[in-house]
């Protein structure tokens, strides 16, 4: 455990960053929505001589603007970015700094086995990450708790934040997959995050052509529709997807570590 | 018995560096040498006995279990201090110390004390903000807190001040005593000569000798410069066993193995002004294998 609470403190810092960014994030889209309403329909009909590629590139799509659901369902993608983002990084460099620090003969001479140094790194890297979705669930909830109209938010919100914790979690291990298999994983968190950057492009791509919805299984940023999961909850395709993604990427991240030669 | 044995074991890694067929055994209660030049694969040998690395061919064993399957267990025995000392940055000296003993099932807070003392290393400093030698003296203190029975250590002296290091040899020696087993790498051949008992020599990846360090100096030349009042008979010098033979004006250098008494009768026919005989040292020895 000793090395589950190492990684917690030498986290903290990072962990506190995204945590006032993704606060400021949302405190900032609640003082626009705070003007968005006021104006009531306008909005909407601004949005309607929108281009839809403009649309599709802002990820607005179908959401009713003037209602603080619709609202934030053009938000979550925002949300989802930076949580993507930040478990990336994180996954790739919880393990990879190890050697580009040089500390990899410290920590892999200890009398404990490759696979549980892996289990506790992650079991550090998942709390940081669901500390995140806690920070983005509260902060969440104070905009809900001011603009909220019906009592539906409550699960709404909900069922956005497990889908962000998947999401999250995805990330995650594919961050640390990468930093497993690079033989120079000091490039694993540049890496990991050019992966996030043509997931998300991606995942633009499909909204704008009806012809690459195949792409959508490619592209995790279409697991998770916030449309979708607000009017029909999960899609059990791409939840079992996600989850067997992230089982698999992290089995293959465990395996391959354990082979690998570390530098020093 | 033996504390480390390694079998033909072969470690490729791109195209140049590695080792091939390394085998050698460091018995129980020895200070075991292990030298050779720069990038001779020294390091590559030792991080493939901690696995860190795994082993392209062959094995080795340590307390007589293999190192790659057993290697969580066996390292409860070992401490490891690694040729360039790196750390958390921002631990502070102490901090880094607990963490580290914190990985070994025993109260290790008393030793820790005792050893910084000895070193004479602040335990309240930022590890980022060392000196080389001080980052080394953590390192020492690091491999030795949980009192192993198998001490590895590569390049230790580097960055230590000759007072630290007559110190770091003596505390060496105390462990050895209470029978702790040492490898010491190294490649600077006087402080092995001063502590150790047997060496294996590698050279671009491959064991060039194992011997004991008293047998090496033993069966080797001696070097003689003699000064004569005229101008010497080079022909005189013309035996079997006389090597590298210099002469400069009425100055004779060479070295020589074999029976003395046949440069003593060399000698006597002779006018000489001074003369010096002198062991090689190990330097020197080396230097032999060494040479491409």
């Amino acid at each position: 455990m000793n090395l589950f609470w190492r990684e917690m403190k030498a986290n903290r810092k990072s962990l506190t960053i995204w945590s006032i960014g993704m606060v400021i994030l949302i405190g900032s889209s609640m003082s626009k929505y705070a003007g968005f309403s006021a104006s009531d329909q306008s909005v909407n009909s601004l949005m309607a001589d929108m281009p839809d590629t403009m649309k599709a590139v802002m990820g607005i799509g179908d959401f009713d603007l003037a209602t603080a659901s619709g609202y934030y369902g053009l938000l979550f993608l925002y949300l989802i970015l930076m949580g993507t983002a930040h478990a990336g990084m994180l996954g790739a460099n919880i393990l990879a700094k190890e050697e580009r620090d040089r500390t990899a003969e410290f920590l892999f001479v200890k009398p404990v086995s490759r696979g549980r140094i892996m289990m506790l790194k992650l079991a550090a890297a998942v709390t940081n990450v669901s500390v995140f979705n806690l920070v983005t669930l509260s902060a969440s909830s104070v905009f809900f708790i001011y603009f909220g109209e019906d009592e539906h938010f409550a699960k709404d919100l909900l069922i956005l934040m497990v889908g962000m914790l998947l999401l999250q979690l995805l990330f995650l291990s594919i961050g640390m997959l990468i930093a497993a298999l690079l033989k120079r994983p000091g490039k694993s968190g540049a890496l990991s995050g050019a992966i996030l950057l043509i997931a998300f492009v991606l995942s633009v791509a499909v909204n704008l052509k009806e012809e690459l919805s195949v792409l959508k299984y490619v592209t995790p940023f279409q697991y998770f529709d916030a449309h979708q999961l607000m009017e029909t909850g999960f899609d059990p395709v791409f939840t079992g997807l996600s989850v067997s993604l992230t089982a698999l990427f992290l089995l293959l991240a465990f395996r391959s570590y354990n082979r690998k030669d570390l530098n020093g | 018995m033996n504390v480390i044995e390694i079998d033909r074991l072969t470690k490729q890694y791109g195209k140049a560096r590695g080792i091939t067929d390394v085998s050698f055994s460091v018995k129980e209660g020895e200070i075991f040498g292990f030298i050779g030049p720069n990038g001779a694969g020294k390091s590559t040998t030792i991080r493939t006995l901690l696995s860190l690395i795994y082993p392209t061919s062959g094995n080795a064993k340590i307390f007589g279990k293999d190192c790659v399957k057993f290697a969580p267990e066996i390292k409860k025995e070992i401490g490891y201090l690694p040729s360039e000392v790196f750390y958390y940055d921002n631990m502070k000296v102490g901090e880094l110390l607990a963490y580290s003993a914190s990985f070994y099932r025993k109260d290790c807070t008393r030793r820790i004390k005792e050893l910084a003392e000895m070193l004479d290393l602040d335990l309240g400093r930022k590890v980022g903000d060392l000196s080389l030698g001080n980052k080394k003296k953590v390192g020492i203190v690091q491999g030795m807190l949980h009192e192993p029975k198998l001490l590895i250590l590569d390049e230790p002296t580097s960055g230590l001040d000759p007072l630290m290091q007559q110190t770091f040899f003596e505390l060496l020696r105390e462990e050895n005593k209470k029978g702790v087993t040492i490898l010491f790498s190294s490649h600077i051949l006087t402080e092995v000569q001063k502590l150790c008992g047997r060496v294996a020599i590698i050279k671009e990846g491959k064991i060039v000798t194992v011997e004991s360090i008293s047998t090496l100096q033993e069966n080797n030349y001696k070097k003689f410069r003699v000064e004569t009042s005229s101008l010497p008979d080079i022909a005189a010098f013309q035996i079997s066993g006389i090597k590298d033979l210099e002469v400069n004006g009425r100055n004779v250098r060479f070295l020589f193995k074999g029976d003395l008494n046949k440069i003593i009768n060399i000698f006597s026919g002779l006018d000489i002004v001074n003369l010096w005989v002198e062991e090689p040292d190990l330097e020197e020895i080396f230097l032999h294998y060494y040479e491409k």
